[in-house]
């Protein structure tokens, strides 16, 4: 097969955007979806894992819920119903851009999987920790706060790394709703120049590398944060 | 507002006319990709776990790779290329169905690596003290306890797949997101149609994970 | 101090304590032994409400622990408690360990709880060690570093459980040394032990407990002098033989 890369330094018809310039825009664009959803989906999911550790039945059931909830619903669906459904049943929310609908229909669908992480995290630790904190006079919300999540997090930095390199490929169902990042990128540059080899291979390598590039982000997170003389720690 | 919500229009005619052909499809995608990706997933645990490199490297580059791409991305990708490579154009629903079948693999592959990896090294050592070859201690012996240990999570990658047909969306195929998507267009009542699309979905997906969960309590408990 | 009234507990339908009675005076070193599973580490959980309990009470120094109203941070805060697997926190440094509930609980300033902190780890011998992490510390190491921390806080008493069953046999005296010198000055205890070496040194009372009632409560001298129970007479064959 013939590769042909020339088209990329053509102008798309408005007279100065090039095909390269709006791939970089449109990985502009796959970054900011991921990266808001994802610190959306930290706070909430990271709240709602906590809540599902806690003693009090109700809380804990109604975290549950939400869990249930976010995860059983394909995430397209999901995005539809923010795009579409949403706005028509609460009109103060007909103007809000569909960009932050995106962010938060595919934040919302993530924080069911960070709390599922966070929740396990906080259960693995010895349940003598909690009354540890507790027998010193430490309030439930101050053993939460300075012993039972410093430890938790450090213990789901790898399934979060997987779910934040989930988050960059999960952002490419905004496609569907017309936010103008790489997936929409790749299927209207086929459309209009048919080099569909060439835009496919060149959104995917920068799929790859933004997945890649979490992966050492986190890596790095992780041996800051590696506590001494506990597993992996330097003894 | 939530009073304007017109459901009237869910009746019979509308599941046969619309909705039946989308889960057909739906539940067919779902299936064949999980029965041929569990296979074509164990044979790349297996050659993954040969300890011969030029089984190994290959299996472990496919895998990878298929991991770090977006599933849209890699439904597109084969919707671009069947066509060139044979030389004709497919339907979007035959050239989905292969994608999700090679897809799952990479991820059912992983499920059964660590399936394989569960099972006690003693195993296979027993397998061959009693004269059983390579295969015969796999396919007779690891296999099968792997498989059973491993049960409730292939169950779940596939709750997740049946989630992920619906991105069949990118290239056309009629599912049964499609099916309430047509509906509500037809009937223009298209937030209701969402509506009871996400219903739907949810139905099933919470149905299957709870069964799931049993299972999984059983499973412990034999164990 | 320590007054437990018929304190009754179930977790679902399983009975683990039933109408538990003792108390604990000012400066006494009550020691709780018992075969396991008999309730002990609930009942020394129940003083300081780790665990929740259906029926009875406990008050420590007037307060009820099971009333509505009471504060039980507060209340915590002058109950020191030593666990049998330590149960530092990983993440903090041993002085942080020591710092952490002085300075969020007592409000106390950083420097004042550092200094109080480190004069504690010089008590227990380890002052070398103040900026290593748990981790990094032998379990010996590790249960003195607990001690210290319960006694950062300026407790009115001590509860321990087990706190020598997690350690190797070679640690256990590092250990009951420290205890031993705190009940010689004084310090009101509850523990939950099976040295019956540190029991007849420095206890005033043993409580001997099984299926999750308190089937003796004597001095020391009357219970390894003459148990009245069968029950304490086997455990204690048992554990002496070692
Ligand atoms: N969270 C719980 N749920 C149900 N049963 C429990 C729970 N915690 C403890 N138990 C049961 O309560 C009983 C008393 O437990 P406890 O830990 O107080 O015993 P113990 O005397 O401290 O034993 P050991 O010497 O082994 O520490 C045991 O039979 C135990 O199985
Ligand atoms: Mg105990």
């Amino acid at each position: 097969m013939h590769l042909e890369w020339g088209f990329f330094l053509r102008d798309i018809g408005d007279g100065e955007t090039t095909y390269l310039s709006w791939l970089f825009s449109a990985w502009g664009w796959t970054l900011a979806v991921a990266g808001c959803a994802w610190v959306l989906a930290l706070l909430l999911g990271s709240v709602v894992g906590t809540l599902r550790t806690m003693q009090v039945t109700w809380v804990a059931r109604l975290a549950n819920a939400w869990v249930e909830l976010f995860r059983n619903i394909p995430l397209l669906v999901q995005i539809f119903l923010w795009y579409h459904v949403i706005p028509s049943l609460i009109p103060p929310l007909r103007d809000v851009p569909s960009f932050v609908l995106v962010v938060f229909g595919l934040g919302l669908f993530t924080s069911s999987r960070v709390a599922e992480q966070v929740r396990a995290g906080i259960q693995s630790l010895p349940h003598g920790q909690r009354h540890a904190g507790m027998a010193l006079g430490l309030t439930t919300a101050q053993t939460y706060r300075y012993v039972l999540l410093p430890m938790a997090f450090r213990i789901v930095i790898p399934p979060l790394t997987s779910e934040a390199m989930n988050i960059i490929k999960n952002s490419s169902v905004a496609f569907a709703v017309s936010i103008s990042e790489l997936t929409l990128f790749a299927m209207q540059a086929q459309e209009e120049t048919s080099r569909g080899v060439e835009v496919y291979l060149a959104v995917t390598t920068l799929y790859i590398i933004t997945a890649m590039t979490i992966n050492r982000l986190m890596a790095l997170i992780e041996k800051r944060v590696r506590v001494p003389g506990y597993v992996g720690g330097d003894r | 507002m939530i009073g304007n919500l017109d459901l009237s229009f869910f009746n019979w005619e509308l599941v046969s006319n619309f909705l039946a052909k989308g889960f057909y499809f739906s539940i067919q995608l779902t299936l064949i990709a999980m029965a041929g990706g569990i296979v074509f997933g164990t044979a790349l645990a297996l050659c993954r776990l040969s300890g011969r490199p030029w089984l190994a490297l290959p299996a472990a580059t496919y895998v990878n790779t298929m991991r770090s791409i977006p599933l849209v991305m890699v439904i597109l990708w084969f919707f671009l290329l069947i066509p060139l490579l044979i030389g004709r154009s497919m339907g979007a629903e035959l050239s989905a169905i292969i994608t999700f079948t090679l897809f799952e693999a990479a991820y059912y592959s992983e499920i059964m690596r660590a399936g394989i990896q569960s099972v006690a090294r003693g195993q296979v050592y027993a397998g061959y003290a009693l004269g059983l070859t390579y295969g015969q201690t796999m396919r007779l012996i690891v296999l099968p306890q792997a498989f059973r240990n491993m049960l409730p999570v292939l169950l779940t990658q596939t709750i997740i797949l049946f989630q992920d047909t619906s991105l069949v969306y990118a290239i056309g195929a009629y599912d049964l997101l499609k099916g309430f998507e047509v509906a509500g267009k037809n009937f223009n009542r298209p937030v209701e149609a969402y509506l009871l699309a996400a219903v739907v979905y949810f139905v099933i997906c919470f149905s299957l994970s709870s069964v799931v969960k049993k299972l999984q309590t059983r499973i412990a408990i034999i164990r | 101090m320590i007054e437990i009234k018929n304190v009754s507990k179930w977790y679902g339908s399983f009975q683990v304590l039933t109408k538990c009675s003792t108390s604990v005076k000012k400066g006494e070193v009550v020691v709780v032994c018992g075969p396991s599973g008999s309730g002990k580490s609930t009942l020394i959980k129940c003083v300081n409400a780790l665990e929740p309990f259906q029926e009875g009470e406990v008050v420590i120094d007037g307060t009820s622990v099971g009333a509505a109203g009471t504060d039980l941070p507060r209340l915590r805060s002058k109950v020191g408690m030593v666990f049998q697997h330590f149960e530092l926190f990983p993440h903090l440094s041993i002085i942080e360990n020591l710092t952490l509930a002085q300075v969020k609980v007592l409000n106390r300033s950083a420097e004042a709880a550092r200094d109080k902190g480190l004069a504690l780890l010089e008590r227990v011998g380890l002052t070398a060690h103040a900026d290593k992490f748990p981790g990094q510390l032998s379990g010996g190491q590790q249960q003195r570093v607990a001690i210290a921390r319960a006694l950062a806080m300026d407790p009115m008493c001590m509860l321990f459980d087990e706190p020598t069953s997690a350690l190797d046999p070679e640690m256990i005296n590092e250990v009951l040394d420290v205890m031993v010198q705190l009940a010689q000055e004084g310090m009101t205890m509850m523990c939950v032990t099976h040295e019956m070496g540190f029991a007849r040194k420095v206890a005033h009372r043993v409580i001997f407990m099984d299926k999750g009632e308190i089937v003796e409560d004597a001095t020391k001298d009357d219970f390894f002098g003459k148990p009245r129970s069968e029950r304490a007479v086997q455990f204690l064959s048992k554990i002496l033989q070692h």
